[in-house]
Parts: structure tokens; C-alpha cells; sequence
């Protein structure tokens, strides 16, 4: 264990990454500085036909799942199959990014689609959704908070493998 | 010998040059990165931001020392230290079973954490050839 002891290596090391810190800080201050992008404008349940997805809250996940909406998970089949919002469809982002041709006819064409993954992290949702309006979708949102925000907050869960 | 200073340069040219591209790739989109780190769920929103603003420049500070043959030793201990935490990271992520990029190289769907777990063994075993060699007098 001498080196993790070794004073000298010890205390070049903090210096090491206290200069990184210090760099990397101050090339990237505007970052800490600017709010993450949120959405504005929350759309009505109504919104018109939409070529780019919109993204939507929890509460209007809801409303919208009540006045229709079909939800859509872009995680992979196992997480789904591990639960899932209540009637939502399985829409693996992984499986159909190479096979975007099959997603023409697959989903109801007149219902708003909510597409969701694992949350802020996730992107799966995000490139779904653009691929679901390039296969000619026209009224696409994705719930940014995803699964675990539905889950987190006490609404049921589905498990099993309903499609 | 020659033998033991073709293994030192390896180590060090591997651990460096995985370093400096890491965090090269990383600090040229600071956002995606914050984006991978959120995605862990270990850190606040601004830990996350600190993290992604950090981190990358750390790893190309250290990554640089390593392929240049300077501070070596406390190098490859930074070095060691951070793929220890990303492997603790990769495990918790593991055992909570969530669905994440890993976020090692930028945005990258396509590594299982499994993947990235050996790949950071990998990384760690050179460090610790770095830091335990023998004839330690011989870092530059």
C-alpha cells in the first residue's frame, strides 16, 4: 500500500484534480449557470397535429390517458416486461431504430401518442418519438419523466408481457 | 528489463490514452454528459452539472500526464481512484436495475454496463501496474 500512503504521490494526486476541477469549471461555468432546458407552454389535450414531440408533465400524462391517449414505452422488452403504465405498448427503442420502416401502421394513427422511458437520463423516449413522426405520426409527446415518475408516484403498475 | 519497460510504456500509453479520449469526447458536449450523469440517479441536478463540467478535464489533465511520462505515479492514482468510483457507479446502477448510457465515452447507447465494468478492470489493472511496478525511482 505504499503509494496510497506515499505523501508526496499523495498530495500531487489532489493537485491533479483540483487543477482538472478548476479548468474544467471555469471552460464550462455557463453551463452551471443556465437553467437545463424545460419545457414551455404546456400543450392542451386538444393540440393540434404536431411535427415535432411535444413533452409533457405527469398531470397531463393523465388527462391525456384519460381522453384517449395511448402510451408507449421505448424502454428495452425486460424493463417493460418488469411493469409499465397500465395499457401501454412496448416500443423498444433498440429494436426498431434499425427497423424504423415497421413502425408505419403498428400504432393507432389517430390517437396521441405519449412515449416514455426511464426519465431525465434516457433518451429512448425522445429518438422514438422522432422516429414515430418521421414514420408519419402526427400527434407525438414524450413524458420526459418516465416511468419512475408514474411509479414514484404511487399510480399502478402493469407487469407482464402485454405486448 | 526491456521487457518490464515495454509493459510500463503500454500501461501508460493505454490508461492515458483511454483517458484523454474519454474526456476529450465529454468535454466537447458538457449537456449530453450532465444527461448520462443524471441518467446514474446518484447526484442533484447540480451535482450532476458539477460533475459534467469537472470531471472530463480531470481525466484529460491526467490522461495527458500519463501518455507525456509526468507525475506518473499521482497520475495513475487519480487514475485508479476514478475507476474505482466508476465501477462503484456501474454496480449501483446494476443493482438497481436501471436503463442507462453509460455516458464513458459521450453519448453511447450501444455499451452494456457489464461491458464498461470490465473495461474499467481493464483501466484499473494498468493503474495499479503503474502505481505497485518495480523501480517506482524510474517514473519519468
Amino acid at each position: 500500500m505504499s503509494s496510497f500512503c506515499d505523501r508526496r504521490s499523495l498530495g500531487q494526486a489532489v493537485a491533479i484534480v483540483l487543477f482538472g476541477c478548476v479548468v474544467g469549471l471555469g471552460v464550462n461555468h455557463h453551463v452551471l449557470t443556465v437553467a437545463p432546458p424545460t419545457p414551455v407552454a404546456p400543450p392542451t389535450v386538444t393540440a393540434p397535429a404536431v411535427p415535432y414531440p411535444l413533452p409533457v408533465t405527469l398531470p397531463e400524462v393523465r388527462e391525456l390517458l384519460a381522453a384517449g391517449a395511448l402510451a408507449v414505452d421505448a424502454r428495452p422488452r425486460a424493463l417493460f416486461n418488469l411493469g409499465h403504465l397500465p395499457m401501454s405498448r412496448s416500443i423498444p427503442f433498440e429494436e426498431f431504430v434499425t427497423l424504423p420502416q415497421r413502425l408505419a401502421g403498428l400504432l393507432p394513427a389517430d390517437r396521441p401518442l405519449l412515449i416514455y422511458c426511464s426519465g431525465f437520463g434516457c433518451r429512448d423516449s425522445f429518438d422514438l418519438a422522432q422516429l414515430l413522426i418521421a414514420a408519419g405520426y402526427r400527434d407525438v409527446r414524450v413524458f420526459e419523466d418516465g416511468f419512475p415518475a408514474w411509479r414514484d408516484a404511487g399510480l399502478p403498475v402493469a407487469t407482464g408481457e402485454t405486448r | 528489463m526491456t521487457g518490464l519497460r515495454w509493459l510500463n510504456l503500454s500501461a501508460r500509453l493505454l490508461l492515458g490514452g483511454v483517458f484523454l479520449w474519454a474526456g476529450v469526447v465529454k468535454a466537447l458536449d458538457p449537456l449530453s454528459f450532465a444527461r448520462s450523469v443524471a441518467g446514474y440517479q446518484l447526484l442533484p441536478q447540480l451535482g450532476n452539472l458539477l460533475v459534467a463540467a469537472a470531471l472530463p478535464w480531470v481525466e484529460i489533465v491526467v490522461g495527458t500526464l500519463l501518455v507525456a511520462g509526468r507525475l506518473v505515479r499521482p497520475a495513475a492514482l487519480v487514475a485508479a481512484w476514478l475507476n474505482l468510483l466508476f465501477m462503484a457507479a456501474i454496480v449501483s446502477v446494476l443493482a438497481r436495475g436501471l436503463n442507462v448510457d453509460c455516458g464513458c465515452f459521450g453519448h453511447d447507447r450501444a455499451t452494456p454496463p457489464e461491458l464498461a465494468l470490465l473495461r474499467d478492470l481493464l483501466l484499473l489493472a494498468a493503474a495499479l501496474w503503474l502505481l505497485y511496478r518495480p523501480s517506482p525511482s524510474s517514473t519519468a
